[in-house]
């Protein structure tokens, strides 16, 4: 019953203790403040780190498993060396994965390289160029917004069609209609048949749509691949049945191991890749990265508790004498305990409030640009 | 609170029967009270007097309940004081004591008012009727507008009735005052001994400890300590004011 008068009491006193000392307050304060900053913008800038991963990814799919001579993740020169003496994987042998997945899973070979696209005086640096197939839509599900996307008798006939992404079409042609134009990608001219539909501001580049240029990997296999040492395509496999992705991936292995006719026992020459390779990897990575900076963030945040219970001790110290008129009084030991960590509380909601506020409009800038950051870039690090 | 104020007829407010109190110092004892029996009943008026260190405010806080008795007994209107918990003989402080200290001792940064309902806090009253006998008691010991002052714009004589007002404003069932005048000048002094006076006129318990025997002469009865005993106990008789200190036997 005697509750709520101890907090009146409480709260009516360490106000008054805190307002007499307000400089010493404001500078415990700070302490918290410097701490609770530092913490809620290491976790904003992991966490923003975290959503550009996703979203950037969100392209490779979380159902799709890809072929490819080299795994995404190379720890060191050693792996690099081995991998790179594997077999390129060819046109044909995607075709060959195909033909033993009919039915069960699609295919589709892609390769990219970048080169210069120019449409009469303008003209864009280093484009993103993929070789591609009609099977792209089945993977991503993504469609022109005018226009057609690549077809089998492109694919057929080798045909020098093109479809560009939006920002492409949008600084080439600006408000003229592209379909059936004549762009020039390399040394070579290809006709327009499709306008991807925007994607909108990707977090990179290399992954938007909306500055690719799709054409059929026949095409690109005829007018690239002879220049280009490595040129080898990778292959993605979307299955369709609601299999699990393990169970696609095991079927992939075994099939494409038929293709390279290993025998048991022989290694893998290939490697098998899917989103979930990268956000492990990812993790890994961002788990020490974000870990020290909480550490580092957490001890700022401990010093700054520090400063508080250092305080305490001297309130505490200099009001010797008020908590033994206190006592003499009647004040319960509840009572007095009450008092200071009510003035302890008021200190560290305070710098804890204005924390959270400096860390929101300080935390904008950082957090911003650490959402900004390539991943890519960063898993070049592992 | 008026049931404080009548427990049951003929005990004594306040019986200590062979009270030690034994102050441990490293390996040193100090005995402050070496064996005091003292009964004292209702509206009592008594000085304790005696040379320095012979004990008086440890007594009195024995008496306040600031402390608990090494060995013997203390009732306090019958309660075994010496048996309690801490938050017990808070609660026996807040409801049954009232405190004069020499030095005021009041909360700097809380005004009259704050100071002198302070008590009533910490009894749970309740907001509205704490203020009202918190102006009360200023008023009473004549200070209704200095309700809003801090505790350094008063004079010393000020501060010390804020002191009898926060002492008295729980009506308490004893009002204690180790050396209420000895921060002040012999013209404040007897002014605060006249409210004494008139609280003891008014039914209140009153138990003072004083070197004066100016001051001690307001009182109805002496107790004289010395090392920690008891070494005379009279009663003042209806002597009001007689400057003849002669009673007092040198050592
Ligand atoms: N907390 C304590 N610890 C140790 N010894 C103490 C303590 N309090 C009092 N004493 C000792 O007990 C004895 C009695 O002290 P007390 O304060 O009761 O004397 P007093 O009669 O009030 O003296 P004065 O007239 O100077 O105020 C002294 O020897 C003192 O040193
Ligand atoms: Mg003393």
């Amino acid at each position: 019953m005697k509750l709520g008068l101890d907090i009146a009491e409480s709260a009516r006193i360490s106000l008054s203790a805190l307002m007499a000392n307000k400089g010493r307050g404001a500078l415990t304060a700070l302490g918290i403040i410097i701490g609770i900053v530092a913490v809620i913008t290491t976790m904003t800038a992991a966490n923003g780190l975290a959503n550009n991963f996703k979203e950037t990814f969100s392209v490779i799919g979380a159902d799709v498993v890809y072929v490819s001579r080299m795994p995404w993740i190379i720890r060191g020169p050693d792996e690099f060396a081995r991998f790179n003496r594997r077999p390129q994987i060819e046109l044909d042998d995607g075709e060959r994965l195909a033909q033993a997945l009919r039915g069960r899973a699609v295919v589709n070979p892609y390769v990219g390289t970048r080169e210069l696209v120019r449409y009469g005086s303008k003209t864009l640096d280093a484009m993103q160029i993929t070789g591609t197939t009609d099977k792209m839509v089945v993977m991503s599900g993504t469609l022109p917004e005018t226009g057609r996307f690549l077809m089998p008798f492109d694919l057929q006939y080798r045909r020098a069609v093109a479809v560009i992404g939006w920002e492409i079409k949008e600084r080439l042609f600006e408000n003229r209609d592209p379909i059936g134009e004549k762009i020039r990608v390399g040394n070579r001219d290809f006709r327009v048949v499709g306008v991807m539909a925007k994607e909108g501001q990707g977090v990179f580049g290399g992954t938007s749509t909306d500055v690719e240029v799709y054409i059929p990997v026949t095409t690109f296999a005829k007018i690239f691949g002879g220049r280009q040492r490595g040129f080898d395509v990778d292959l993605a496999i979307k299955g369709m049945s609601p299999d699990t992705l393990a169970d696609l991936e095991y079927e992939v292995i075994g099939e494409f191991r038929k293709i390279r006719s290993l025998r048991p026992g022989e290694d893998d020459n290939f490697s098998i890749n899917k989103l979930d390779t990268l956000v492990t990897a990812y993790n890994n990575i961002m788990g020490v990265v974000v870990g020290v900076g909480l550490m580092v963030t957490g001890i700022a945040l401990f010093v700054g508790g520090v400063g508080v219970m250092n305080i305490m001790f001297v309130s505490v110290t200099e009001r010797t004498r008020e908590i033994g008129i206190r006592k003499a009084i009647g004040a319960r030991r509840r009572s007095v305990l009450m008092q200071f960590m009510f003035e302890a509380g008021v200190i560290c909601l305070f710098g804890g409030l204005v924390g959270i506020v400096v860390a929101w409009l300080a935390g904008i800038a950082p957090a911003w640009k650490g959402a900004r950051q390539d991943p890519i870039e960063a898993l070049r690090y592992e | 609170m008026e049931a404080t104020q009548a427990p049951a007829a003929g005990s004594p407010t306040l019986l200590l029967e062979q009270v030690v109190k034994t102050y441990v110092m490293g390996d040193t004892e100090v005995r402050a009270l070496r064996g005091v029996s003292l009964t004292i009943g209702r509206n009592e008026y008594v000085a304790i007097m005696g040379p320095s260190g012979s004990g008086k405010s440890t007594l009195m806080n024995m008496i306040g309940c600031l402390d608990t008795p090494t060995s013997g007994s203390y009732l306090l209107e019958g309660l075994p004081v010496g048996k309690m918990s801490d938050d017990e003989l808070a609660d026996i402080r807040n409801r049954k004591i009232g405190f004069v200290f020499q030095t005021f001792n009041l909360l700097p940064r809380a005004d009259v008012l704050h100071n002198v309902e302070l008590p009533l806090v910490y009894a749970g009253e309740p907001r509205a009727s704490r203020r009202k006998r918190a102006l009360e008691a200023i008023e009473r010991v004549g200070l209704a507008d200095r309700a809003h002052h801090k505790p350094n714009e008063l004079s010393g004589g000020q501060r010390q009735r804020v002191a009898i007002a926060r002492a008295l404003v729980g009506n308490p069932s004893i009002i204690l005052a180790d050396e209420p005048t000895g921060n002040l000048d012999s013209r404040t002094g007897e002014e605060i001994m006249r409210m004494f006076d008139e609280l003891y006129s008014s039914g209140q318990t009153i138990i003072l400890v004083t070197h004066e025997d100016d001051i001690a002469a307001h009182a109805r009865r002496t107790v004289r300590l010395r090392d920690g005993l008891i070494e005379s106990d009279v009663t003042n008789g209806a002597r009001r004011r007689p400057a003849a200190a002669a009673t007092a036997p040198g050592p």
